[in-house]
């Protein structure tokens, strides 16, 4: 290679086209992306922060719940407690045994909150609140992002938290039982 | 914002950029309206630049579908970045750095998807449409076939003259390295292009 080559190729590269027409209008592309509505990051973030802090507190108040639990007078209620529909994107599914589970625990509940004292009652009814509340959340999160692994993830948990605390319900009246028994 | 992108303010848009009557109080006009999240002066932008940035991708890639995804994605991100944009440097030394990252952004993700690297090297790459002929094709060409990183180098600094410094800031290295593959892609572009005849 020469100085002379060197010249050249410089001289000639100067000369290539530094601005070039595409083929075809790109701006219609451009003006679909830049007009979508701006999608929050923090969406998904906020309901993944919200499900992590619910569960965990659902999960310590419960605990608290179950280790201080006394017997107290017993009330009917009425049965307030909306659960939500499960629901997923395409990565996790309930299966059936869960299903069924859940049925049958949610069917059984205002029976078994009957037999708990009040205090009891309106902490485990506060804790599922919080925990639909988290299903409601990342739900919608679902929604934006159907197939966020994490949310899914998230949601099986709170699932799962749900089924646990209502067969925590099953357990603590149980206990309430045979206390008045003795 | 909708309204602002209807056909017809895509004419208007591009009215006002075609005219070639524009002046550089025009552009700071557009990029202020631009970043007030004006669309429409955002267009009348990239009217005005969308040849400099494609014609940087195309180089680049040497790919016409790439390079028209990476000018797409170049304005784009201009669009998200447009209040970053403090009029330091001209507005086409700016999106031109957007550019080649979108470029090296584009590369870095081929890298990680396998198979669309496999799919890409498969593919007979399309053939790049410009005005260059003679020398100027023979050299465009070779450009082309130069690895990834020499060629980068070698249309940043002997294309659209930046310096070392500016090209390597762009690409993230060494101004050192900079030189290096610039020495690279000379020799193998003298490799390419005595064959055809270049010196004569």
């Amino acid at each position: 290679m020469t100085d002379k080559f060197d010249d050249k190729l410089d001289r000639v590269a100067r000369q290539l086209a530094t601005e070039i027409s595409p083929e075809r209008d790109l701006w219609p592309d451009i003006a679909t992306q830049i007009s979508a509505p701006k999608r929050s990051r923090w969406t998904p973030m906020l309901a993944q922060a919200a499900a992590v802090v619910l569960l965990v507190g659902a999960s310590s108040a419960i605990t608290y719940v179950a280790v201080k639990n006394d017997s107290g007078p017993v009330v009917s209620i009425a049965p307030e407690l909306v659960f939500e529909q499960a629901s997923f994107g395409g990565n996790y599914h309930l299966g059936p045994g869960f299903l069924d589970a859940r049925h049958g625990l949610r069917a059984e509940l205002d029976v078994e909150l009957a037999r708990l004292p009040a205090e009891t009652r309106s902490d485990i009814r506060a804790n599922l609140d919080m925990i639909h509340k988290a299903i409601v959340d990342i739900n919608a999160a679902l929604e934006e992002e159907p197939d966020n692994v994490m949310l899914q993830q998230k949601l099986l948990r709170a699932y799962r938290e749900e089924l646990t605390l209502l067969r925590r319900v099953g357990g603590l009246t149980r206990n309430v039982m045979k206390r008045n028994d003795i | 914002m909708d309204a602002l992108l209807t056909a017809a303010d895509s004419d208007y848009s591009e009215a006002m950029v075609s005219a070639d009557s524009h002046t550089a109080a025009d552009e700071k006009a557009w990029i202020a309206q631009a970043q007030r999240s004006d669309a429409r002066a955002f267009e009348a932008l990239y009217r005005l630049h969308v040849d400099k940035v494609y014609g940087l991708c195309l180089r680049m890639t040497g790919n016409v579908s790439e390079a028209e995804d990476c000018t797409q994605e170049a304005f784009i991100q201009a669009w998200k970045k447009m209040d970053k944009f403090r009029g330091d440097s001209a507005f086409s030394t700016w999106i031109h750095r957007i550019a080649v990252n979108a470029v090296l952004g584009r590369i870095r993700k081929s890298k990680r998807e396998q198979d669309r690297i496999q799919a890409v090297t498969d593919t007979e790459p399309t053939r790049v449409a410009t005005s260059d002929t003679g020398e100027l094709q023979d050299l465009a060409e070779a450009v082309d076939r130069l690895p990834e990183k020499a060629r980068h180098v070698f249309v940043l600094n002997a294309v659209y003259g930046y310096s070392h410094n500016e090209a390597a800031s762009m690409l993230g290295i060494a101004a050192g390295t900079s030189k290096a593959q610039l020495h690279r892609a000379r020799r193998l572009l003298a490799q390419q292009l005595e064959e055809q005849g270049f010196m004569a």
